[in-house]
């Protein structure tokens, strides 16, 4: 139910949609439950047609350098 | 989609991190227990066999997170109640058809003719009763907050004269808090669920570690995920410390989705929420703003107070819910209550632990 599934973003429609690429499927997603703006090529969360989150790019390098962390102190 | 999420099931990684899991488990000579509150969480892990991968001294409990098996009786009978009465057509989540009310199921009662439609979820609900203005419309709405933001984006901008949402909304850290003050059950920490903290943020759990000294981490869904969050709980309880660890910073902020969160603060208001066969947990329900009755089924309609019945005989899935019992123990589980014949409803969603147990044959019980 709380299944939310990453999508990429590959087409603005307007301020409130933009299309999604989910696993090769494109649809669209509405964005009134977000505060970023967003961008092509954008990787987002989608939870019943709308997009919750936004990844991240930043962190998800920091998330890297953290495995790296945990992985090397072994 | 491969992007940035196949790094997060990579081989190498999950050996390594179950390795170092085993090593910090071996710490301790005891059962370390941790819980999950969330239906998605337990699906995803077992799918991926992670139990099996686990030390033998850590369990890992499925808490009550699954929005359709923690639905009331009482709220699908008064969904049904409004359908019966108002000859209205009910929509709503596939998941739901099957969960049994005190009588029986929405799934049942369509074969008896009640007009029921599964939609994707509540924009397809107000496409529909868009499309049907002379019919009137009620959509059964359950979930966690990440389910209650988009409700709520609906809420706060419909104005349909046929349309109204049924709310069984829930939230997850009160729910939390709940479960740590019962003395009847035994867990040393909590992981937190994804996607509710991507609305919510990791601040809503704070309140864990300062209030009742208890680790928390929260994570995400690929295996390395699953395995980074246990980590990070398992540090936390061997090393006799509790704070929040969020191992899901890629997509979870701290403060979580501002614009989403002033949107369900507009739409709804705290409310005491029914849990199957738990009854009524205070501060735990999301109810429709007065200032939206107009589109408040509940309000729309004089639902009388009905008889209800959350679990059938012979079903334990209030014990199952809080992690108190394992599916195994539950005496129908698998031979009259089946994935395809559901008694209980935590056998319905492919998210309910009974299912996911029963779906992938996993022993999750040993005396
Ligand atoms: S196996 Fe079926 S009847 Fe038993 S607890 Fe699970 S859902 Fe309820």
């Amino acid at each position: 139910m709380c299944l939310a599934i990453p999508a990429l973003v590959c087409e603005l429609v307007n301020e409130k949609r933009v299309i999604v690429d989910i696993t090769g499927v494109r649809r669209e997603a509405d964005t009134s439950l977000l505060e970023e703006s967003l961008e092509v090529g954008d990787y987002v969360l989608v939870h019943t047609g709308f997009i919750i989150s936004k990844l991240d790019p930043e962190q998800a390098k920091e998330d890297l350098k953290l495995w790296d962390e945990i992985l090397s102190n072994q | 989609m491969s992007g940035p999420t196949q790094k997060y099931r990579d081989k190498d990684v999950v050996n390594i991190l179950t390795k170092k899991i085993r090593t910090l488990a071996e710490r301790s000579s005891e059962t370390v227990r941790i819980m999950h509150v969330c239906g998605t969480h337990e699906h995803d892990l077992v799918k991926a066999g992670l139990r099996s991968l686990l030390p033998k001294n850590i369990d890992l409990i499925a808490g009550p997170g699954c929005p359709v098996c923690v639905c009331s009786a009482q709220d699908i009978d008064e969904v049904l109640w409004i359908a019966d009465n108002h000859n209205v057509t009910i929509t709503t989540f596939g998941d739901m058809m099957r969960v049994p009310s005190s009588t029986e199921s929405l799934y049942q009662a369509q074969g008896r003719g009640v007009n029921i439609q599964i939609v994707y979820g509540v924009s397809d609900a107000i496409k529909l009763a868009e499309k049907n203005p002379e019919t009137e419309f009620v959509f059964f709405s359950v979930g966690f907050e990440t389910t209650s933001c988009v409700t709520a984006a609906e809420v706060v901008r419909t104005k349909l004269p046929n349309f109204s949402i049924y709310s069984s909304h829930k939230v997850v850290p009160p729910a939390m808090e709940l479960l740590l003050q019962r003395d009847d059950l035994e867990f040393d920490g909590f992981l937190a669920p994804g996607h509710v903290s991507t609305i919510i943020g990791a601040k809503p759990y704070e309140f864990i570690p300062e209030k009742y000294n208890f680790p928390v981490s929260i994570a995400g869904f690929e295996p390395v995920d699953i395995l980074l969050g246990i980590h990070a709980v398992l540090k936390q309880i061997i090393e006799g410390t509790a704070r929040v660890d969020n191992v899901y910073k890629r997509y979870v902020k701290q403060e979580g989705n501002s614009a989403a969160l002033r949107i369900v603060d507009d739409a709804f208001v705290l409310s005491d929420a029914r849990w199957r066969g738990l009854g009524i947990w205070p501060g735990t329900g999301h109810e429709i703003n007065d200032k939206y009755a107009h589109i408040d089924a509940k309000k729309k309609f004089d639902i009388p107070n009905l008889p209800t019945e959350d679990l059938r005989d012979g079903c334990i899935c209030d014990e199952i819910l809080i992690g108190k019992s394992k599916p195994q123990k539950c005496k129908l589980f698998n031979k009259s209550c089946r994935p395809d014949y559901p008694i209980g409803a935590c056998m319905v969603s492919h998210e309910g632990t009974c299912n996911v147990a029963a779906t992938y044959e996993e022993i999750i019980w040993e005396e």
